[in-house]
């Protein structure tokens, strides 16, 4: 069962009758995602019950990008629970899958990398000057196979100095000017 | 409250947007906490504004698409819990209203500590406190205060702000005591350099006087003295060759003397002050990096030493000496030879910035392949059970592919540099050969002996521009060693001790923890609010799931870490307060993997009193159940175990490291899991030794296996960094609470129909 590192298995009055050790598939037909109280994500399931306070995490994050999705159920500090996964999202309405989307974007917070335009070396730290998804960003990195870890066959995710995720889907795919330049330094 | 502002949390909001939320019923003036996030709830770069009301908590960020200035507001009384929660890359505060968690605000990785804090104090605001907010909230110790820049680590150096002047000047301050050393050695080199130029000057004398003179010259010298000078002026270059050996030979001794003396004593250095830094340092460095820091990166001192010796001083000088004699030949020819040069330096710079850097790719793939097959062999029965040989062979073949396309980018790019470095060197001959011999022939300024000089001098100028190249990326590889190895020597402990230390009070072995909040991870505390009293020698058991913080609060106790909030005190006094070395000779620690240092037994039971005599060991070891097997080495108490206690099965290195707490005699024992790891009968052992141990002693015990915590006077249950009940065993199951149904789970593991029962079995064997 895929299960998110802070989850502990849904116990019996979540998912009443079912097996704890069974992946809880869900599906439109069963449940609904939709806003709640204080503009939270909500699902409701059929004949069971409006879960509040509403995340969503990834069971593949570099798989499967719009599917095998958690949804989690917060109940107090540090103890959430799994109400069910969505195996494919494009099977939800999309105003449901819109909101999906959006929790997960919240969620995993990370830059994609859409261009190079330099890769040095400053204070003896990996300097990047780059354009991403969110706009330009300059960052500095420790030069450490921790901090550029990677991401699929071809991706690389970089991590700043304060911890933030920097993502290069396919380094191959990089013009080759860029590539050369960023595997100069990076080449793991 | 603070007169003074926090600049952090007590900001100032923009005044079109504070004139906004005035329209919208929101006081900036009322608010005690007032602070801004990078991020927005939709996960996109915004600054949106928390603030804090004394009945009120609002998010406020500028308006646009028809949205209000308030994105959120939440009534005091209607919230429930705050939290912070870890997204990836960053993180929310969480408010728990109307049975919903409600985000708050999110924040990027670069504002977890920030928001930590925020956490913290409204935590204390949602039950009517009124926390205290001021300019000591503003210190963040993962950022430099001078620059900004991100710390690696809380307390780290500033990469940015080490001067590198400094560095250097540092290094030549650290060589000032072989300053005569180093005067020898320049001397040395000095005189080499000055014997390797004169062989040349010898030849054009052997051509032009001796060997082929001027038919004029010829006639008035007799053959006998000129076959005179031959041999004199020979002899005169074996001399010189021999006094080069000499020097270069003295000069390599020398340098070899300065430079591992300077890398030993910085070695030992390093790892003084490696052994003096507290357990958190070794929370964020691996041991691997620390191998490298005290080993290899303290080997550049001693590179540092050859260099100056045999390398780029070396160089430098002899391309300045050689160039001047060029110049005192023929400053024309000179000048023409001068042509290539700017090659040589590009070529060279082309080769270390570009080609160069490809070896790197070999290494670490190289060192990949070799990962992958020693993971393969060392794995072989798992591959051979699963059936998976041959997708192995194609991970190695993938493996093996990849540093053969490696190679062959290295290996092709120096097959051309190499030639044209050739080609280029070789340029300098023939320019020479062709204006220098036009010279000759024409019998201008420049005679036959001058030509042969001048290729001589030739080749020792053109072969250390080659290096010269790289005499930066050197510089800058040895800075750079040379600040880690800085930083390592100028870290400070995070544990420090007390300005005016108060000496331990005589007592025996209180604990107790007051309002205890602490957390490794900047997001989410491990340890909340605990509160607790150990009584002089109690004993305690600690419970509870995997990550619920049961080793965090006894790395509190032995303050391995400090706490974030509340105190902890042992004796009474607050940790922090007492000699470190006082509070860990209270403290003894059994672990689950009991750490045995190479050496004798002996050295090993007695390592935390080093002035035990035999009876105290014999006596410690019988009491640990040790003596037995100790006996029945050949070498008994001498002998030499190996890393790690290699050489003794797991329950009896658990064995010695019990004697050797034992020895150690403190106030206060931890068993950390002691008897996780060992086999039913050397349990037994080990448990008849605690008990023997542990009398008399406050004891504080975790243990999986709750059967061997029966018997404590307390045993507290942590549930996700808070004690959730406390009792002794009977109590706690009547409870029929968590701990109830962790032993219920361990029953039922171990096929056993009760409690009980686990019991009957410890004692039947």
């Amino acid at each position: 069962m895929q299960q998110s590192p802070d989850a502990r298995t849904p116990d019996a009055d979540l998912s009443p009758g079912s097996d704890p050790t069974r992946v809880r598939r869900l599906t439109p037909e069963m449940c609904q995602i939709h806003l709640g109280t204080h503009d939270a994500l909500h699902v409701t399931v059929t004949g069971e019950r409006i879960y509040g306070g509403v995340y969503a995490v990834y069971a593949f994050p570099v798989a499967h990008r719009d599917g095998y999705i958690c949804l989690m159920h917060s109940v107090g500090e540090g103890d959430d629970l799994e109400i069910g996964i969505i195996r494919d999202l494009a099977d939800f309405p999309p105003d449901q899958a819109d909101l999906v989307r959006q929790a997960l974007a919240r969620r995993y917070f990370m830059h994609t990398i859409t261009r190079i335009n330099e890769v040095g070396w400053r204070y003896g730290l990996v300097s990047m000057d780059v354009e991403t998804d969110k706009g330009p960003a300059r960052f500095m990195m420790r030069w450490s196979h921790d901090r550029a870890v990677d991401y699929g066959q071809r991706g690389k995710v970089l991590i700043d100095t304060s911890d933030n995720r920097y993502l290069i889907p396919d380094v191959d795919a990089l013009p080759p000017r860029e590539r050369t330049a960023f595997t100069r330094i990076i080449y793991w | 409250m603070s007169t003074q502002r926090s600049t952090l949390l007590q900001m100032a909001l923009p005044r079109d947007l504070a004139d906004l939320a005035r329209a919208e019923g929101v006081n900036p003036d009322l608010a005690w906490l007032l602070t801004s996030t990078d991020l927005n709830l939709a996960g996109s770069y915004e600054e949106v504004f928390l603030l804090v009301e004394p009945e009120r908590l609002v998010t406020l960020g500028r308006p646009s698409d028809g949205r209000s200035v308030v994105r959120i507001s939440l009534r005091r009384e209607d919230i429930r819990q705050i939290r912070t929660r870890r997204g990836v890359g960053g993180g929310f505060l969480e408010a728990l209203a109307s049975g919903v968690f409600v985000e708050i605000v999110a924040y990027s990785n670069a504002r977890a500590d920030a928001f930590r804090k925020v956490a913290a104090k409204l935590k204390a605001w949602i039950h009517g406190n009124q926390p205290d907010v001021g300019p000591a909230d503003d210190y963040d110790p993962r950022k430099c205060p001078k620059c900004g820049l991100a710390l690696e680590f809380k307390g780290d150096i500033c990469r940015r702000c080490v001067d590198r002047g400094a560095v250097f000047s540092r290094v030549i301050r650290l060589m000032r005591p072989y300053a005569a050393w180093a005067t020898l050695m320049l001397l040395v080199l000095m005189t080499s350099i000055g014997l390797l130029m004169i062989p040349p000057r010898l030849t054009k004398i052997l051509v032009d006087q001796v060997i082929a003179p001027k038919s004029a010259d010829a006639a008035t010298v007799p053959l006998a003295t000129r076959e005179l000078w031959l041999l004199y002026l020979v002899m005169a270059l074996v001399a010189i060759l021999i006094l080069r050996a000499l020097c270069d030979s003295i000069n390599g001794r020398l340098s070899s003397f300065v430079g591992t003396q300077v890398t030993a004593t910085m070695r030992e250095s390093v790892l003084a002050r490696l052994t003096r830094l507290s357990v958190d340092y070794y929370d964020r460095h691996s041991v691997g990096q620390l191998i490298s820091r005290a080993g290899y990166d303290t080997a550049a001192f001693n590179d540092l030493v050859r260099q100056v010796t045999q390398g780029f001083l070396a160089q430098i000088l002899v391309v300045i000496v050689t160039g001047a004699m060029l110049f005192s030949i023929s400053w024309k020819l000179a000048l023409w030879t001068l042509l290539p040069a700017p090659l040589v330096i590009l070529a060279s710079a082309f080769y270390w910035r570009r080609v160069y850097p490809r070896y790197f790719r070999v290494w670490d793939a190289q060192s990949r392949l070799m990962n992958s097959l020693n993971s393969i062999l060392s794995g072989i029965r798992v591959v051979k059970a699963f059936g998976q040989e041959k997708r192995e062979e194609g991970r190695f073949a993938r493996s093996s592919r990849y540093v053969r396309d490696s190679a062959r980018r290295v290996e092709y790019a120096t097959s051309l540099f190499n030639p044209t470095m050739a080609l280029i060197f070789g340029l300098g001959g023939p320019i020479v050969w062709y204006v220098g011999g036009r010279e000759v022939i024409h019998q201008e300024s420049l005679s036959l002996g001058d030509l042969v000089a001048f290729l001589a001098y030739l080749g020792m100028f053109y072969a250390p521009l080659t290096h010269m190249t790289q005499l930066t990326d050197w510089l800058t590889r040895f800075l750079t060693a040379a600040q880690r190895t800085f930083e390592v020597l100028d870290t400070a402990p995070q544990i420090v001790e007390a300005g005016q230390p108060t000496t331990m009070p005589p007592l025996h072995g209180t604990i107790r923890f007051e309002n205890v909040t602490f957390g490794y991870d900047r997001h989410e505390p491990i340890i909340k609010d605990v509160t607790l009293e150990i009584r002089p020698g109690e004993h305690v058991g600690v419970v509870g799931k995997s990550g619920s913080g049961k080793t965090t609060l006894i790395n509190l106790i032995a303050r391995f870490y400090d706490v974030d909030d509340g105190r902890v005190f042992v004796n009474g006094v607050d940790v922090r307060d007492l000699p470190l070395d006082e509070l860990r000779r209270t403290i003894g620690v059994v672990l689950q993997e009991p750490f045995l240092f190479r050496g004798t037994i002996w050295a090993n039971v007695t390592y935390g009193r080093r002035d035990a005599g035999p009876e105290d060991v014999l006596a410690a070891a019988k009491a640990a159940n040790a003596h037995a097997f100790i006996l029945r080495h050949p070498l008994g108490y001498d002998t030499y175990i190996g890393e790690r206690g290699a050489g003794l099965s797991g329950g009896e290195r658990q064995r010695i490291s019990i004697a050797r707490a034992l020895l150690y005699d403190p106030q206060i024992l931890i068993l950390d899991e002691a008897t996780s790891n060992v086999d039913t009968e050397s349990e037994q052992l080990i448990q008849e030794a605690l008990q023997r141990v542990t009398r008399g002693r406050t004891t504080v015990a975790i243990a999986h296996r709750l059967s061997t915590l029966k018997n404590c006077d307390r045993i507290f249950v942590l549930d996700d960094g808070r004690i959730v009940e406390q009792g002794t065993h009977d109590e706690l199951l009547q409870k029929r609470g968590l701990y109830f149904r962790l032993v219920k789970i361990q029953t039922e593991l171990a096929r056993e129909p009760s409690v009980d029962s686990l019991d009957f079995r410890n004692k039947r064997k």
